[in-house]
């Protein structure tokens, strides 16, 4: 597992009433017992770690945050588009 | 339709409005029953680092112009909302103010608000921590505190009885106006005020709503399928609320009777209501009023078009009402004025009771799909030509407080 994976299964974690050691990147987050005011935390928490913002609704089904393996994908994703020039507009 | 009457019955003789749609209950009633939205581009602070950029604000709101007096032009936007609906509500009633002696002490003067004077906190911690000033504004503190607008009002009015603010998020301006009911019933006032003011539009409240992950980037379409969120607004609903016999025997116009109030608290989570809660308090509210569901020809739903509310507020409506939820007339005017939190409830109140003396059901504004979970008739639209007997005015605030209160026709 690569670092962005690590650091957003830590946040996971911290975020977890009982965090476990068996977070892999196929693991729902539904099964970690993570609900809507959870994931604003989380998302908060990922944006403060990886400086980036991440256009996150509770209200819509968001498949990015389906699994930790498609959050770690959806870091990467943004972290590469503010790297590409002209990102910032 | 047998309702207890071996209490003290609760007029409403005067109301106040001030919102997104208009300043005033004429101008706010026509807007609202022709279903226009207020909701725009936030125009009272910066949107730099805002990917949230709507809301919905009063606009050209001037406390001058307005002929409030000294003491709402040295306070905060909030109290000023709540001084500009306290004198429309006051001169409707016809009350000779200032009030003196005993009258006086038996009325009661209780604005919530959900969160104060946040604009002005705002705005002095900007002063220190910004620009480095040396002190804050002098009147920052009595400017801020969420009890100012209750304590101008009643110096406005000479009211020197039971004064106090209400904080229940959402739920602010109905648990307001149903104490002021309660105290009325119970003879420990005669008359009072009642209702909530919301001015919490700023940079930093909206910076701390858009963290929510609750707020649509594109405007409030309750019970929609689409629906992706509320938008945050601001105003100020006052009621003045007076024993029946008291608004008779001085010949008030009556413009509704209170008939039930209920409360109840969720008890378990901070942002997902719960089906236990929402619909006991509706219950509650048809028992005190002494009705059955079948009595109540319109709902104002709370409706803030949020994913978890609009499912939890059909289920609950379908639970207390059985079969006649399928007959009530159903809306949420969140969609045109926005989500004007603690003044919420208070406002559609207003709204409640202009669609009762009219006969039309303020519509559901930008409701293109329906949700297949919510089946109702949320009046899509366009307002709809009723007669309303009984209506009904759901609250359920942040924390799981509810309030729900229920008017019906003056006393015959």
């Amino acid at each position: 597992m690569d670092d962005v994976a690590t650091k957003i299964i830590d946040i996971l974690k911290k975020n977890m009433k009982e965090p476990t050691d068996s977070i892999a990147l196929e693991t729902p987050l539904t099964d970690l017992d993570i609900e809507s005011l959870d994931l604003a935390v989380i998302v908060f928490d990922i944006e403060d770690t990886f400086g980036i913002e991440i256009p996150y609704n509770a209200n819509e089904e968001v498949e990015d945050f389906a699994t930790v393996g498609s959050v770690v994908d959806k870091v990467k994703a943004i972290m590469s588009e503010n790297k590409s020039p002209g990102a910032a507009a | 339709m047998a309702k207890p009457r071996d209490r003290r019955r609760v007029v409403v003789t005067g109301q106040g409005v001030v919102s997104a749609i208009g300043t005033g209950q004429e101008a706010f009633w026509n807007a609202l029953k022709s279903g226009e939205c207020g909701i725009g581009e936030a125009t009272l602070y910066s949107t730099d680092e805002l990917y949230i950029t709507i809301d919905g604000e009063v606009k050209n709101f001037d406390a001058r112009e307005l002929g409030l007096s000294k003491q709402f032009l040295l306070s905060d936007r909030y109290s000023q909302f709540a001084g500009c609906a306290a004198v429309e509500a006051v001169n409707q009633s016809g009350l000779e103010m200032p009030l003196k002696g005993d009258e006086a002490l038996r009325t009661a003067c209780i604005i919530g608000s959900g969160i104060g004077g946040v604009t002005t906190m705002e705005m002095s911690y900007r002063m220190l921590f910004e620009e480095k000033k040396r002190a804050t504004h002098p009147l920052t503190l009595l400017k801020t505190i969420g009890s100012s607008a209750a304590a101008h009002v009643s110096i406005e009015y000479g009211i020197t009885g039971p004064c106090f603010g209400v904080v229940s998020a959402c739920s602010t301006a109905p648990h307001s106006i149903g104490l002021v009911y309660q105290m009325i019933q119970s003879g420990l006032c005669d008359k009072g005020i009642g209702g909530a003011s919301e001015a919490s539009l700023n940079w930093g409240t909206a910076k701390a709503w858009q963290a929510m992950r609750v707020l649509s980037p594109d405007g409030l379409f309750p019970f929609c399928k689409g629906r992706n969120g509320t938008v945050l607004s601001e105003g100020a609903a006052i009621l003045v609320l007076e024993e029946y016999e008291h608004a008779r025997e001085r010949g008030a116009k009556i413009l509704a009777e209170l008939v039930g109030f209920g409360m109840t608290s969720d008890a378990a989570d901070m942002v997902n209501p719960s089906l236990e809660g929402t619909s006991t308090a509706m219950q509650l509210a048809l028992d005190d009023a002494g009705l059955a569901p079948g009595d109540i020809d319109y709902i104002n739903a709370h409706g803030t078009a949020t994913t978890a509310n609009d499912i939890n507020e059909t289920r609950a409506i379908r639970r207390v009402f059985g079969k006649a939820a399928d007959d009530v007339s159903i809306s949420a005017t969140k969609s045109m004025h926005g989500h004007c939190l603690g003044a919420g409830g208070g406002v559609e109140a207003v709204g409640v009771i202009m669609a009762m003396e009219e006969g039309i059901v303020p519509p559901t504004i930008g409701f293109d799909e329906p949700d297949p979970e919510c089946d109702l008739d949320y009046t899509p639209n366009k307002a709809r030509k009723r007669e309303i007997t009984y209506a009904m005015s759901n609250s359920f605030a942040f924390g799981g407080l509810n309030a729900v209160l229920v008017f019906g026709p003056a006393p015959a």
